[in-house]
């Protein structure tokens, strides 16, 4: 190879190479690095829901559901589109698109592709209640507080 | 000669003899041939800059404040409330025409005749003019606008719904990909209204005024409008007028009389705007703005079914057109003709008929997962209303193909059953869906909650 035509490619090679570095660090820009949505969540005195009722947690968008043996989480968002379910008689139902899950969170019409999550529920390393919406668990683990 | 020099001397001067042809053919003025819809839009296009840079002024893109400064924009801002219900207005009326601006399009076979290209930067068009009327609507920070696209994201990160079944979710994730970059999070929040109003008052205003230039442009490059094929050589001075002034009076009479009709809607009729955003409790029956109400009960079936992949596919179609369909003596000829005609009315009737019938036993009998509690979800996404109509109107559209041995005809008919589908999937999401999307056959039906 000739050392003019050796110079000229090696430039071009450089400047794709620096033009691809910056175009891609550029739209690197558009994709945030997210962190805090799986934060835990305090519970608080579990005594406070009231027995064999599922309680929403209107910040977390959560329903906490107490009995005589424990409690349990499950998210109240549909997993079709992101609406809030509201509470039926035997489960919930999405304002959105009609979906309907049963009290474990199982769909059973409509066109929710997912059962509901449900969430860990622990004592904490400081005494306190916490759930961790990151470890999902079966809809029949409980926790045992009493 | 004198008479013929003059307009030529003009025409150096002046931008409206830069984007018009120094003549236009007599079959192009002739209002049947376009009802002027394309400059309609543009006019529209135009009160839209306007009372939007007014609106932005006032405006402020934050969660906490935007609420309160559109109600400022309402209440206090001397004439606010017209120039936000203008915007609105113009907004719904670019929509309309929009469409009816394909349909024309369309079925004079305007396409034809080497404007592929055309064709397909209108299309783009149209894309973006449904993207700006709907990054629009996050904007107010109501119940409307939150549901509306906190629902929208998550369509565009149904492609989980695939994933999750195939069990690659972990590993590639163009659902999230795409919801990530247009809400900047997991749920709509300050990042999600400001990437909107980014979008609303810079990208896609910018993108349309380019691709708005090249389209007008465009259409003297490619020989003026579209026009039938018995006037293709038409070279002599009877049948073509001067633009100027005889175009330009005729469209200076449709600026004034588009501002006259959105003036007087916009004095009317108020823009809504309901309770501020409550990302606890969605507004039930959680409804998009009525032009998505299609969309919105074809994803009521599925999200990745009737959120993206029929609506991909027909995007695809609509791209498509043009290099598939090349048989450019139909071109300028409404309908194409008798044959057109007898196709466009039959496969109208079909698309009728089936979406009806299948609408008719998913709201009396139910669907899949009534019949068969616990079916796989493979099932409940590939097979459902919007892609059975989908594969049976592209199944048909080949059938004529085959059988009339003509591609204009199969796009005739693949179009028109696609468009009644639509118009009937809209308007049963506008009247006939209330709360928890179930069937009402009137308002007043509506359970209260």
């Amino acid at each position: 190879m000739e050392r003019r035509s050796f110079i000229g490619k090696a430039a071009i090679s450089l400047v794709t190479f620096a033009g691809a570095v910056a175009a891609i660090s550029y739209l690197r820009q558009f994709f945030p690095r997210l962190a805090g949505e799986k934060r835990r969540i305090a519970l608080g005195d579990p005594r406070r829901f009231p027995v064999d009722t599922f309680t929403f947690l209107e910040e977390h968008k959560l329903y906490v559901y107490r009995d005589h043996e424990g409690i349990k989480t499950v998210s109240a968002i549909c997993t079709h589109l992101g609406c809030i379910l509201e509470k039926s008689i035997d489960g919930f139902e999405c304002p959105c698109h009609g979906s309907c899950y049963n009290n474990e969170g199982e769909v059973q019409s409509g066109p929710a592709p997912r059962d509901l999550a449900w969430y860990s529920v622990r004592r904490g390393a400081d005494g306190k209640i916490v759930i961790n919406p990151g470890e999902r668990v079966s809809s029949d683990e409980k926790f045992l507080s009493s | 000669m004198e008479n013929i020099k003059r307009p030529s001397g003009i025409i150096n001067r002046n931008f409206f003899l830069h984007i018009h042809a120094n003549r236009v053919h007599v079959h192009s003025m002739k209002p049947t041939s376009t009802f002027g819809l394309g400059i309609i839009l543009g006019f529209l296009f135009l009160i839209m800059l306007l009372t939007g840079v007014i609106l932005m002024i006032y405006y402020t893109p934050s969660v906490e404040t935007a609420y309160q400064s559109v109600k400022d924009i309402v209440n206090v801002v001397p004439g606010g409330r017209i120039i936000r219900n203008m915007h609105r207005w113009a907004s719904q009326g670019m929509v309309i025409v929009v469409f009816l601006h394909l349909l024309r399009v369309f079925y004079t076979g305007s396409y034809l005749g080497g404007r592929s290209l055309n064709w397909v930067i209108g299309v783009v068009l149209l894309i973006i003019i449904l993207l700006s009327n709907f990054s629009g609507y996050l904007l107010p920070w109501d119940q409307l606008a939150y549901w509306a696209v906190t629902i929208g994201s998550n369509i565009a990160a149904s492609a989980r719904e695939l994933t999750d079944l195939l069990g690659i979710t972990n590993a590639f994730d163009p659902g999230g990909f795409l919801k990530k970059l247009l809400i900047g999070g997991e749920s709509v929040g300050q990042p999600a209204l400001s990437r909107f109003f980014t979008l609303h008052v810079i990208f896609l205003p910018l993108s349309m005024l380019i691709l708005l230039g090249i389209h007008f442009w465009r259409i003297r490059k490619d020989g003026g409008l579209s026009r039938p094929v018995r006037y293709a050589d038409d070279k002599g001075s009877t049948n073509k007028w001067y633009a100027w002034p005889v175009l330009m009076w005729t469209e200076l009479g449709l600026f004034l009389l588009v501002v006259v009709v959105v003036l007087f809607i916009a004095l009317l009729a108020d823009a809504p705007l309901l309770e501020q955003a409550n990302p606890s409790f969605p507004e039930n029956p959680a409804k998009s703005p009525w032009y998505f109400l299609g969309i919105q009960e074809l994803v009521s079936y599925s999200a990745f079914a009737g959120g993206l992949l029929i609506p991909v596919l027909y995007l695809v179609f609509l791209f498509s057109i043009p290099y598939r369909d090349k048989e450019d003596s139909y071109v300028g000829l409404w309908f194409s003709g008798k044959s057109g005609l007898k196709v466009i009315k039959r496969s109208a009737a079909f698309a009728f008929l089936l979406v009806i019938l299948q609408l008719f036993v998913m709201i009396r009998f139910g669907w899949l997962r009534d019949w068969f509690p616990g079916i796989s979800q493979w099932f409940v996404m590939l097979i459902n209303p919007a892609t059975i109509t989908g594969g049976l109107f592209i199944l048909m559209s080949e059938v004529i193909r085959r059988k009339r041995q003509s591609s204009r005809m199969a796009a005739l008919a693949l179009f028109t059953s696609t468009f009644v589908a639509l118009v009937i999937f809209t308007i049963i999401g506008i009247w006939f869906r209330g709360p928890n999307w179930e069937f009402f056959w009137s308002h007043n039906q509506w359970p209260v909650i």
